[in-house]
């Protein structure tokens, strides 16, 4: 699980601006959605791979959040060479003259700029979210109009989630100890339920002494800012090649150089 | 299931942006504001029970949990989950960036209806409860399956094939959702019933806390 800060600054992307980073990526992503043509996504790939090796993030993590995307990904890629309507012009594998089994190539191919659209979008999270500490991301989303209860409520529940994945996994062990094993049956399901009962009675119990303890320790509705945050030029001049990468895809998709 | 990015068309995504940003202002009205910090914490919770996986034949599928959260929190469901995902695309593998709207709607949407549905003719005895919540359960996982495939559709003709597998895929997560939602609500109604009166939301402030 990612730590709340990282110690390595490296990269510019590290000394980016984090409300000009922000605003930049999102930008880029949403043109990069907005592609249409698979081989200009393919180019949106090798951007994004560009950037995965300019801000130096870990590389490991990337590949996660790949992994994480790869079931929803192979179902478009299954299941749409198959269901898409034939339109006329249409290439079509039929194997041994199966006929249902008719192959659009078509559909292959929507399939494949979907999934490619969505790793490039993917691989930007990584430098998007991982080149600042947790608290400086959600102090620049919240300076950009995000109410600030919302970056405190993160972190607050970032912070409890830990404490309830270590509650959970006592629970369970609690359960297999007393010789319970998981199996497609109602009383496993029960057990479950029971199990999430108690993981909610606990936490309910919790939030009432956490606000307490915060309320102790001064807590008026704000955390103190992690940093002051300032704009030099150079944020600036970034944001604008990252803007112009977007805006060079989107015109290359749209043949506008044709 | 979460949409990834790169699925909807553009408008669709910036649309659910804002549709979910009226909603979530909705949201974080009805709830009390010194009850924000409790939300967050209930937040972590409803996130690691999502995380439980129930065995299903050879595979396992994971709880969705938006009924619950419904049935929990009220009308600060659609809060508590807009802020889970936001979590899950800062911190873990998955979740969308630009689809992070869609995927609120999704999931908002359903917790909320079930909330009201749960409330409304949840009874008092504890038999009765416990099956409202498993209809609860199962309709928010139907209605999260529902609205996928629309979502889905609004791609046009070419991913209406999807469209019907993902829903189809569901119905097996449909029923454990319920019956698990089911037994959790009886469970909570016999051993913290405060748990189930949404002790978040404004309208119910008299509303005794242990």
């Amino acid at each position: 699980m990612p730590d709340l800060s990282d110690s390595f600054e490296g990269s510019f992307f590290h000394k980016w601006d984090v409300r000009c980073k922000i605003i930049t990526i999102l930008c880029f992503c949403f043109m990069v959605a907005s592609i249409s043509n698979f081989a200009v996504a393919l180019i949106a790939i090798s951007f994004a791979l560009l950037v995965i090796v300019m801000a130096q993030v870990s590389l490991q993590r990337v590949l996660r959040r790949l992994l994480a995307i790869s079931g929803f990904m192979l179902m478009f890629l299954l299941i749409m060479p198959f269901s898409v309507p034939v339109l006329p012009g249409d290439t079509i594998i039929v194997p041994n003259g199966i006929q249902w089994m008719g192959f659009n190539m078509r559909g292959l191919y929507l399939a494949a700029t979907v999934a490619s659209k969505a790793v490039a979008i993917t691989m930007m999270m990584e430098p998007l979210f991982s080149t600042a500490p947790l608290p400086v991301t959600l102090h620049g989303l919240s300076r950009l109009g995000v109410p600030e209860m919302v970056a405190q409520m993160i972190l607050l529940s970032h912070r409890y989630l830990h404490v309830f994945r270590h509650e959970a996994s006592r629970i369970s062990s609690g359960m297999k100890v007393r010789g319970f094993r998981k199996r497609s049956d109602l009383a496993t399901l029960q057990a479950v339920a029971n199990f999430t009962g108690m993981l909610f009675v606990r936490s309910f119990d919790r939030t009432e002494r956490v606000f307490d303890a915060m309320k102790a320790r001064g807590y008026k509705g704000c955390f103190p800012e992690p940093l002051v945050l300032k704009i030099y030029p150079l944020d600036i001049f970034i944001s604008g090649i990252g803007v112009a990468m977007g805006v060079l895809l989107i015109a290359v998709d749209k043949n506008f150089f044709i | 299931m979460h949409i990834s990015d790169g699925v909807l068309p553009v408008s669709v995504t910036i649309g659910c942006y804002v549709a979910s940003a009226g909603i979530l202002t909705w949201s974080t009205r009805t709830t009390r504001s010194e009850d924000l910090p409790r939300l967050a914490v209930m937040t972590a919770a409803f996130f690691v029970a999502s995380m439980i996986h129930v065995p299903f034949g050879p595979t396992s599928v994971h709880l969705l949990i938006p009924g619950l959260a419904g049935a929990i929190l009220g009308s600060s469901a659609f809060l508590s989950i807009s802020l889970g995902l936001l979590l899950q695309s800062l911190l873990f593998q998955f979740g969308g960036l630009t689809a992070l709207g869609a995927n609120s709607l999704m999931m908002g949407i359903p917790a909320v209806m079930c909330g009201w549905f749960f409330q409304r003719f949840r009874g008092e005895n504890q038999m009765r409860q416990s099956i409202t919540g498993g209809i609860a359960g199962a309709m928010g996982c139907t209605l999260a399956a529902v609205g996928l495939a629309l979502l889905l559709a609004t791609g046009g003709e070419d991913f209406m094939g999807v469209a019907k597998i993902a829903l189809a895929a569901h119905i097996p997560v449909i029923i454990i959702e319920g019956v698990v939602s089911g037994f959790t609500i009886g469970f909570l109604a016999r051993v913290k019933p405060a748990l189930l009166n949404p002790s978040f939301v404004r309208s119910s402030v008299g509303v005794t806390r242990e």
